[in-house]
Order: C-alpha cells, then structure tokens, then sequence
C-alpha cells in the first residue's frame, strides 16, 4: 500500500522525512496514473525528479491531515500541486469504460437512472442513513476506502513492467506503454460482452436442481509412473506395445476409436479454421516455452565442471561424436551388464560374455581417440574417457572375480565374501554410471539433438542383437 | 421436469426441485385462484423467484383463454437482469417441451439512460441529461421543425422506429436490456419506444418498484395494465419504505434559488411567446377550461413523469380559474416560493401537519388547497407550451410543485418538518423544510386497489403479521417458509466477546472504544486466515465504517488482513463500488480470495448476491439500527403507534433486525452452495432482538453459538468448513427428502406433501 509510506519525524524541527524506494514509485505509479502523467510531462523538463517527489509527498501529507479546506487553499496556489491534490482523471474515464464491461448482474450504476432518489430533494433527505458531505471542497476530498479499492484493483491486474526499477523514467514510460496497450486492447475486444453474458445465464443455473451432467470422458491412465516419467528412451521403445495393452483393459465409457475420432476430427478442425480460441495467446506460449527451455538449457550446462564453456565443444566434431558415441554404447553396455547379475541361468552367462567382449573391444578404440586429437587437447580428452576406463574396468575386474569366484565355488568363505563386496562395488559403481549417463545424455541432446537420437537407436538394435547373440562380437559403430 | 398441481400442469426447468418451492407454488396458486393478495416469505436461496416465474407463466400457459400477464417488480436494474436471465431459462425449457404455444413476450423496461443507443444522446452522464437529450431530439415540436429544416438534428432511431409504425414489434421471446439494446441497434428502432410500446403487448414485463410505486413515473408506464394482472415484489422487506419515500419532498435553500430562476426562464419564455405566437398560450387556455388538462393525445414523448397519486376524481376535474393563465400560474408559483423562503428562516425545529400548513398558506400567500393540488399538473402542461426540451433544468421548480400538490392532496398521514441544521452539524446553517409520508400504503393503496393479485415476497418478511398492517392490505395467503436442508449449510453465530473476553457491541456508548474496534479487527483478521475465498463485512454506517477502517489502517490490522486477502470497500460513489464489486467477484474466481467492507441498508446490502465461493462468510458488526434521533423517524414513530400500536421499540428493533437478516442472507443460494454468518454484537444474544430474526436463521441458530468468543468462534468456523468439504448426498437421503424428482412428486400425493412441509 501506498499509504504506507509514512513521514518520520526527527522529533526536533518540524521537519519529516519520507522514505521512497524504487518500488514505491513502481507502486505510486501504476496505482495513481495522474502521477504518472504528470511525472512524463513535468521531469525533467519543468522540475527535477527530487522536485517532483517532494511535491507529491507535500500533496500526500496534505490529505494525511484530512484538511480538505487547506488542501483546496494550497491547490489554488500552486497548480502542479493541484494535479496531486485532485480526483484522478484518468482513473475516473478508465472507470466509466469499465463501468460499461462489468457483469449486468452487479451494475449498480445502471439503478442510478431508474431511481429518483439521486435526484435532488426527492424522498427523505435528513434520516440519517444518509451522511453529510461537506460539498465545497468535493474536488480534494479522497478516501482511504478509494485508495484501497485502487490498491486491491493494481494487484488484482498483475502488470509487470520488465526494466530496471532504478530507472524512474524508464519505469514510468513502460508503465505508461502498457496502459495504452491495455485500453486499445479493452476497445477492441468485443467478445468481452459475450462472455458476461454466458457467465450470467450460468451463474442464473441453481447447481443442485440439475441433473447430473455425465459428459463421456475417458480417463487417463499411466499404468506405471516411473515408466511414464523415466527416461524418455525406455518409452519411446515400450510404449508402441505396453501402453496400448493397457488402455483396453481400463474401463472407459469411450472407445479408443471414438477417442481417435474425435482428436481427428477436432485437429481438422484447428487445421480448418485456426485455433480460433487459444488457451493461451502464441505469443504468451513462446515466451513461456523459450523461457523453460532456455533454464533447462542453462541448468544442462552448469552440470559441467566449466559453467560458460564445454570442453566438448573445443574438439573437433568428428571427436566429439565418437566421443559421445562410445559413451552411449558404453553405457548400454554396462546397464545390460549390471543388469544380468547374479548369474542364475546359462544364457546369462552367455550373455555376460558377450557383453565383456564387447566392453574390451572398446579400450582399442578409445585408445585411437585419443591419439587422434591434437597433443593440446589430448588431456582434456583423455579426461574425458578416463571415466569410460574406469566404468568398464570395474565391470570386467567384478566379471573376472566373478569368474574366479565361480571355479573355487566350494570354498564357502569365498562366497559369502564375494557375495556381498561385489554386490556393494557394483551399486557404487551402477550408480556412477546412471549420474555420468544423464549428464552425457543431457550434453549429447542439447549439443545435437537428431544425431544423438539417431546413433542411440541404431545402437538398440545392436545391443539387442548382442544380447540375443545372434552376432556376438559385432562391431558397434557401423 | 412437468407436475400438476391441482389443474395446472407446471413446467420447471430443472431435474429436481426443493419441496419448500413446491409448496410456495402451492400457496400461490390458491392465491392467484381466489384472485388475492398473497404474502410469502422464503428463505434466500431456495430458489423464489424461478418457482414464481415457472408457476405464473404455467398458470397463464393452462388458461389460454384468460392469460394473465405478469408484472415483476425489482428493487435493483441488476435485480432485473437476474430475473429475465432465469425466464430466459424457463422459457427456452417450456419452448423445448410444449413448442410454439409456449413463446410469451418478456421484456424488461428501464430508464432511458439504460435502454437509449443514440451516441449522442448517452453522452450525457446521468437520467435527466440523457432524458433532456432524448427529448431534444425527439419532441413533437422539434420534428416538427426538423421537417422543415433538415439542419435540425433529430435522432435517426427514433425516426426509423416512427417510420416503421405498426410493423415496428418485438417478435416473442425474453429481452434483457442488452438485447433490447441490441435488437434496436439491429434494426435501427429507438428500443427505449419500441419497449414502452410493447409493454402492453408483453406477457411478462419486468421493472423497478418505481413504475408502479412512484406516482410520478406510474402515471405513464402502468396506465394501460389490465387488471387481470399478477404483480409481484420482490425482495420487498424493504417496501414500506420505498412507498414513503416515494411520496416524501425536500425544500431546501438550493432547491428555492434553482425554482426561482426556473420561473425567471419560464417568464421570458411566456413573453417572447406572447410576442411570436400568441394564439398557443390561448389554445392551452381553452384546453384547460375543457378539463382536459394533459390526457388528451399527446404524442408518446411528450409525456413524461405525471402527477402524484391523485384520486381517479381529481384528474377529471378542469384545472382551477385562477392559474389557468399562464401568468396568473407564475405569479402563484412566485408567490409560494417566497412563502417557502420565509418558512425556511426559522431558528427552531418546526413539526407541522398537512393541513395547517395549507391553511397557513391561504391566509399568507393567498394560494388555496384546490390551486396548490393543481400546480404539477398545470407546470407540465405550461412547458409541454412553452415547447421547453431541457427539462433537467427544471427540476427544482418541479420539486416545489410536486411538493404543492402533495400538500394539497393529502390531509393525513404526512407531516412538514423544518429543521434549521443538521443536530450532527450544528454549526452549519443548512436549513431544509420536508415533507415526509409516514403511511407506506398511501403509495401502495392504487396498485393494491387495480390488480387482481399481487404478491409480496422476500427471504426476510418476519414478523410476517406486521406487514399487512403496515401497508393496509389483507391478504388471502400469508405463509411464511422453512428451508429443509440437506445438511447444516448455514453456521449463524452470535458473538459477543472479543478475543480479550470484552464484550463487543456498536451500542452508543461502546462504539468508540478503541477496545471494541480491536476486537473487531482481531476477528476479522483470524477470521481471513481460516475462510477460503470471499468474505463479506457489514458495518451499521458509512461513517462507523469510515472510522474503524482508519483506525484499523493505523494500527496495522489492515495490512496484515491484506496479508490474506485484498480488501474491497463500498463508498458512496456508485461507479467506484461498482467496480470494486466485479474486482472483488475476479478476486474471489482466481483464488486469491478477498474481503468486502460494505454498509447494512446501502446499496450493495440490498441487491448484490454474495452466493457461493464469493460469500463464505459474512460478518455483521453491530445492529444496523436507524438513527433514532432524526425527526423525521420520529415523527413517523408517533405515527406508527397512533395509527397501527405499534411499539417504537418494536418497530426499531423489528427494522434493525430485518436488514441484518437481509445482509446475512446474501450468501446462500442453493443447498450446494454454503456460508456462516457471524453476528457480531453482544446485543443479538438477548432474546428480544434474537427472536426478530426470520425463522429459517433462529432454527440453525444452535445455543452453542449464542455467547461466542473470537476463539470460539474461530473452532466452529474451522470445525464448520471441514465438515462442508466432504461430499454428501444431495437428495437428503432417508426419511427427510430435501430434493424431490418427477417421480417424487407423482408417487406422493398432496398429504404426504404437507406433512413433510411442517
């Protein structure tokens, strides 16, 4: 509130001091628009902007003191104290247009002409329901019920302004920019009238009195969150078949064709006569977008151990690729890896094998990476592929004591030992992997986006045909 | 849904209806048969006014070969525009299921200010401008130049609706004002004519109390209903005053200043006539001797407000010799206009009757009673001859004529009191003589003698015995309605200590205490945190609520109020409140939630509905009662008890009660829908003032809540709102059936009906 900007006094002269930040001024601003009108015009060319305040806070402690009769006297000295001291005028004329938008049902401005009692000495004058006003000094009269009212009307609004609140000027022209924007657009708009009136034929509808509205639905079901909220790839696979074998079981009062049908026919629609109704204006939805993308963007990058520049983006894109690509496979790998232990059947073990084939034949590779990158760049790479090393060495150091384990099986210390440690190894080291993966997940699809996605499905089908065996030490990269 | 009751079959527009509006249907119906008057009250939100629409238009559906016509009266335009929303409802139903023969013609009928779409002409901001504007575009004499002269502008509505003559009609269906507007834009017909025409075609004509309380405007609107009308008032707890307002005059310094310019104009007017075109003073002259003063033909704009009620027998009667010249008429006016002046220098409170006063006129100023009885008359005639157009001019001089032909007409039931100043303000000279009716039926009396029926209704009409007395009527049907309810839907509270266990009161004495105020933020304050959405305050005055909202500003509970919610505050302005009332609505649909500070008996308190999440609570700080200590309260008390006995206490606190009842009730409308309603005042738990309270309120009234504390309170409120967010069974469930379906109603017969009733 703006009443809350108080005078304190020193207790000594009879000077007092008013306190004003940058958002007061915001606050004044967009609650009293002759401020703002007067602020445009006058600074800085007829008064300085301290001038200005002090004119206003002079005017403001002038109501403070209810004085109407002195407020007028000065008013009549000093005309751009007036400006302070009178009703607003702007807010008046904005109010006579809103006065005209308001739902029918509480426009009680409209009784004001079926009435006579507005009119002078018509009906019983002196009752005392009615309050004396002194008439006289009307024009510099203003209530602390109409600053509220104001108040609560500016909050009510919401209008941001998005420049530096130091700048006063600025402030104070943004704010007068979207006022004007606001009244073209409150012209313009004829659908508002529309609008009232379904709300009043709908507030006129007693609830309880109507019949249960059963409009046909079908309800959404997620058979299983995490599948739903997990990872995207996992979904992109499982969906086509999983989701769909689960929506026939549901109950639903709609069938999956009428369902379709309709999507079809409204999409046909929107294609047909535009989206006549948006939810939310384009322009609003862009902004929206670009702002969420770009802090998910920003959140990608500061993951990385340097906030404003990737190390990735220093090497040479064929480097790059290779590089995100083997740590994709990589990653594939050991997550079908970690997931086929404790071995229990032979095709795991098959499997098992397989897989560590695969995970070997990978140092070479990496090794020839890191040869191939210039010597200046050669540490920020090997860096990089040091967290590959490690991951793979402990899969296959937790497959050879595995192994080992599996000959000297009678030795029962040795099972009891290796059933645990291992076991404990390799969810330190699973969960390692899963955070290096979404990091690089998240690099490789903010980097570039299409190519990731498409090496990670040609890879699917690569793992997967590992893990069947049907091509046991395939090359990974085709 | 379709039901018979007894011979007529009732189309209601929902699935379900609540057995207390079955029965209101009932009680009407026997009403509207025996062709009586009726009284009922039922509770707010339970639906009155679509089980009066559905039964009257099904009444009139059933007997095609008498149709009645329906004429429903509001207090509010507002009011009004709810009501044709709910017939448009209706009607669309009945047109769903008994096809064409259903189409009835509805339309609602208001000022020109609400109903004109000449640009111009609605430049003008309030109802006289935008009449004065009307009449200079659209007189007969300006027309009449403007065929001659193009260059007189004339509005081009008006013209078309005049071209289109007989062709120019409403086809059948509902109109609100909006539509009229937009079917007069549409056509290029003046609706505002175009409505007043049709008026009499109309099925269902829905309007102000004025057009048939206000002699003034009845004259004109209501003079060609048949008698075989059912006219309804709605909300009219609040009747009697409206008909003593109606028929009550100010004189006040301004208003005599103003009149005697108006005669000055008047003068010249009548000179430069004299020189131009005598022979129309002498043609209004002859008029006059024939007695047929005004009701002759004249075009439909011409006319404008008529004379005070006066009896059928006066209005025949030729205008009196001596003002029939219209110099002799000035000089009379002059002559009491400096009578008044002379009255108006007194020092003392003078109280005097009608009677003597004329008396004292007619040995003062030599004007007798018959001269006085005439002179609105005779006003109007002159200026409709003077072909004066700007008639918002004259309005003080047709305030002195009013006042003259009132004191002529009545003897009794009146009083003239001049006060020299205000008692609050005594050191400002502002010295008013008025004349105020203290008999509401005097107003009321024509329209009691000219309908066959008419019904009186409202949520709060307790005692319901004090009405007829009041407004001298004796009706055939007086019922007053419980709410049979689903479930406890309405918490009222009566709370008498504040948070510091001090009782709470606005009492004289009491309402200064800064004590008293505090508590009174406290509450409200811990009230906000808890209540979800809107919360209604009511306060006795304006200046009560002016001071405690200060005083809360200071010390800081508002700001911590607006921690919760924002707060809206009704001011005497119409436009600001009005807007402060569609923000508050915004604020309460966006979940933001906010708090109404408004005034009982203002205008807000009277028509706004705070239904559903807009009014989860309403809190009443203090008893709203009048202030005593004015005249002409007084003098209408001493009235009261000489004519009908009835106690002042009584009447006082029967008053005060009745409008806290009123704000309190605003906020239920359906069983759905839910509210407390904390009375805060130390006053409401004695039982002479508790039991003044309708009875749909005193039986949910437990003795739990009848001497609460702020802390209490608090628990109930929190208790009270869990309790309403569970679901429930809507059709009551069990052997206490709150919600009847068409089977329902088929399998009971009408026994089962009434025990359920009572």
């Amino acid at each position: 509130m703006i009443s809350d900007i108080r005078p304190s006094t020193d207790g000594r002269t009879n000077k007092v001091t008013f306190n004003l930040t940058p958002e007061n001024i915001l606050q004044i601003f967009s609650e009293k628009p002759a401020v703002l009108h007067a602020f445009l015009s006058y600074v800085p060319n007829k008064m300085s902007e301290r001038d200005f305040w002090t004119k206003y806070f002079r005017a403001e402690y002038l109501h403070g003191t209810k004085n109407s009769i002195a407020a007028a006297a000065e008013a009549a000295e000093d005309e751009e104290l007036a400006v302070f001291l009178k009703q607003d005028d702007i807010l008046a004329s904005e109010a006579r247009w809103k006065v005209r938008r308001v739902d029918p049902t509480l426009n009680m401005e409209a009784d004001e002409g079926d009435d006579y009692t507005h009119l002078p000495d018509r009906g019983i004058f002196r009752d005392g329901s009615k309050e004396m006003t002194e008439s006289q000094n009307e024009l510099y009269r203003r209530t602390l019920s109409q600053d509220f009212n104001r108040h609560a009307a500016v909050v009510l609004e919401g209008r941001a302004v998005d420049v530096e609140l130091e700048d006063t000027r600025a402030v104070a022209e943004a704010l007068a920019r979207s006022k004007q924007e606001l009244s073209t657009k409150g012209e313009s708009d004829g659908d508002a009238s529309w609008e009232r009136l379904d709300r009043v034929s709908r507030m006129t509808e007693i609830e309880d009195l109507q019949g249960p509205n059963n409009l046909p639905l079908a309800p959404l079901c997620i058979k299983d969150p995490r599948d739903y909220f997990d990872s995207q790839q996992a979904n992109a696979l499982r969906t086509s078949g999983d989701a769909f074998g689960g929506m026939e079981q549901i109950k639903c009062s709609l069938s999956t064709q009428e369902v379709y049908g309709s999507l079809r026919e409204s999409i046909s629609q929107i294609k047909a006569t535009g989206l006549k109704d948006p939810i939310v204006k384009p322009e609003v939805a862009h902004q929206v977008f670009d702002a969420l993308t770009n802090s998910i963007s920003t959140t990608k990058y500061h993951i990385g151990k340097n906030p404003h520049e990737s190390v990735l983006d220093r090497l040479p894109k064929k480097t790059k690729e290779e590089l995100l690509h083997h740590w994709t496979s990589i990653l594939e790998l050991l997550k079908h890896f970690w997931a086929s232990y404790p071995i229990t059947t032979t095709y795991l073990y098959t499997k098992v094998n397989r897989l560590k084939d695969a995970m070997s034949n990978i140092y070479p590779q990496l090794e020839e990476i890191k040869g191939s990158v210039p010597s200046d760049l050669r540490h920020q790479v090997s860096l990089l592929v040091r967290p590959m090393h490690q991951a793979v060495d402990a899969a296959i150091q937790h497959y050879e004591a595995d192994m080992q384990k599996r000959s000297t099986r009678r030795e029962t210390k040795w099972i009891r030992l290796g059933g645990t440690i291992p076991l404990l190894y390799a969810c330190l080291i699973l969960t390692y992997t899963l955070y290096i993966r979404s990091i690089l997940l998240w690099r490789g699809s903010y980097f570039c986006p299409i190519d990731v996605k498409t090496t990670s499905h040609l890879q699917m089908q690569h793992f997967s045909e590992i893990i069947r065996g049907e091509e046991p030490c395939a090359p990974l990269i085709c | 849904m379709k039901f018979q009751i007894e011979d007529v079959t009732v189309y209601f527009p929902y699935d379900h209806i609540y057995p207390e509006q079955y029965s209101y249907m009932i009680e009407l119906k026997r009403a509207l048969d025996a062709k009586g008057h009726c009284l009922l009250e039922m509770p707010t939100g339970t639906g009155k006014t679509i089980a009066l629409l559905s039964l009257i238009t099904s009444y009139s559906l059933s007997k095609p070969q008498s149709p009645i016509k329906l004429i429903y009266c509001t207090r509010t335009v507002h009011e009004m525009e709810k009501t044709l929303a709910e017939l448009k409802l209706l009607h669309n139903y009945q047109i769903k299921h008994l096809g064409p023969q259903a189409r009835i013609l509805a339309i609602g009928l208001s000022s020109r200010k609400n109903l004109c779409v000449n640009p111009t002409v609605l430049a003008a901001e309030n109802r006289d401008s935008v009449d004065a504007g009307c009449r200079k575009l659209t007189a007969s004499w300006v027309r009449a130049m403007a065929a001659e002269n193009p260059n007189v502008p004339t509005c081009q509505f008006f013209e078309n609706y005049e071209k289109a003559a007989s062709a120019a009609v409403l086809p059948p269906g509902v109109y609100t004002l909006q539509d009229l507007r937009a079917f007069g834009k549409e056509k290029g017909w003046c609706p505002y004519f175009l409505a007043r025409h049709m008026v009499q075609f109309a099925n269902v004509v829905v309007y102000s109390y004025q057009y048939l309380l206000d002699p003034k405007v009845a004259g004109i609107i209501s003079k060609e209903m048949q008698k075989e009308s059912v006219v309804i008032f709605d909300e009219a707890h609040n009747i009697d005053n409206v008909c003593i307002e109606a028929l009550s005059v100010s004189v006040r310094r301004q208003t005599l200043e103003g009149a005697t310019r108006n005669l000055n104009r008047i003068s010249h007017e009548i000179d430069r006539f004299k020189a131009t075109d005598a022979s129309r003073l002498r043609a209004e002259y002859n008029r006059l001797v024939e007695g047929l003063a005004l009701r002759g033909n004249l075009p439909i704009t011409d006319n404008w407000l008529s004379n005070p009620a006066l009896p059928d027998d006066i209005l025949k009667e030729a205008v009196p010799g001596n003002i029939r010249r219209a110099e002799h008429f000035l000089h009379v006016l002059r002559r009491l206009v400096q009578y008044l002046r002379g009255r108006l220098e007194t020092e003392n409170v003078e109280k005097e009757s009608p009677v003597g006063f004329v008396a004292s006129i007619s040995s003062h100023a030599g004007i007798d009673q018959k001269a006085l009885k005439f002179c609105y008359d005779r006003l109007h005639s002159l200026m409709l001859t003077l072909e004066i157009t700007d008639t918002d001019e004259f309005l003080h001089i047709q305030t002195i004529c009013d006042f003259a032909t009132l004191v002529g007409t009545y003897g009794r039931g009146f009083s003239i009191i001049i006060e020299p100043f205000d008692e609050r303000m005594p050191h400002i000279p502002d010295p008013v003589l008025q004349l105020s009716c203290h008999d509401a039926s005097l107003a009321i009396k024509p329209v009691f003698d000219r309908f066959q029926s008419v019904v009186i209704t409202s949520g709060t009409l307790s005692p319901i015995d004090l009405y007829p007395r009041l407004l001298n009527f004796h009706p055939v049907v007086s019922r007053s309605f419980t709410m049979s309810l689903t479930r406890d839907c309405i918490c009222p509270m009566v709370l008498t200590r504040g948070s510091d266990q001090l009782p709470v009161s606005t009492k004289f004495d009491m309402r200064s205490d800064p004590g008293v105020v505090r508590n009174y933020g406290k509450l409200l304050l811990e009230m906000v945190s808890v209540v979800p959405d809107g919360i209604v305050c009511f306060f006795v005055s304006y200046s009560y609520m002016d001071g405690i909202i200060n005083t809360w500003n200071d010390t800081g509970i508002l700001k911590e109020i607006m921690q919760h919610k924002l707060v809206f505050i009704e001011t005497q302005d119409v436009v600001e409140t009005t807007l402060a009332l569609d923000n508050y609505r915004r604020a309460c649909d966006c979940g933001r939630g906010a708090v109404f500070f408004s005034v009982a008996r203002g205008k807000v308190a009277e028509g706004i509905d705070f239904d559903r999440h807009y009014g989860r609570l309403v809190i009443m700080f203090g008893v709203p009662f009048q202030y005593t200590l004015s005249k002409i309260l007084m003098a209408r008390l001493e009235y009261l008890r000489d004519t009908f006995q009835i106690k002042e206490g009584d009447f006082l606190t029967f008053d005060a009660l009745r409008q806290a009842a009123q704000c309190v009730g605003r906020v239920i409308r359906s069983k759905a829908d839910y509210g407390m309603m904390i009375f805060a005042d130390k006053r409401y738990s004695r039982h002479d003032k508790r039991s003044k309270l309708p009875s749909w309120i005193l039986s949910h009234l437990r003795d739990a809540n009848l001497n609460l504390s702020t802390d209490m309170a608090l628990h109930i409120a929190r208790e009270f709102l869990r309790k309403m967010a569970q679901p429930y069974d809507k059709t009551g469930g069990g052997d206490r059936k709150t919600l009847l379906s068409q089977e329902d109603l088929e399998k009971m017969g009408d026994g089962t009906m009434h025990e359920m009733e009572y």
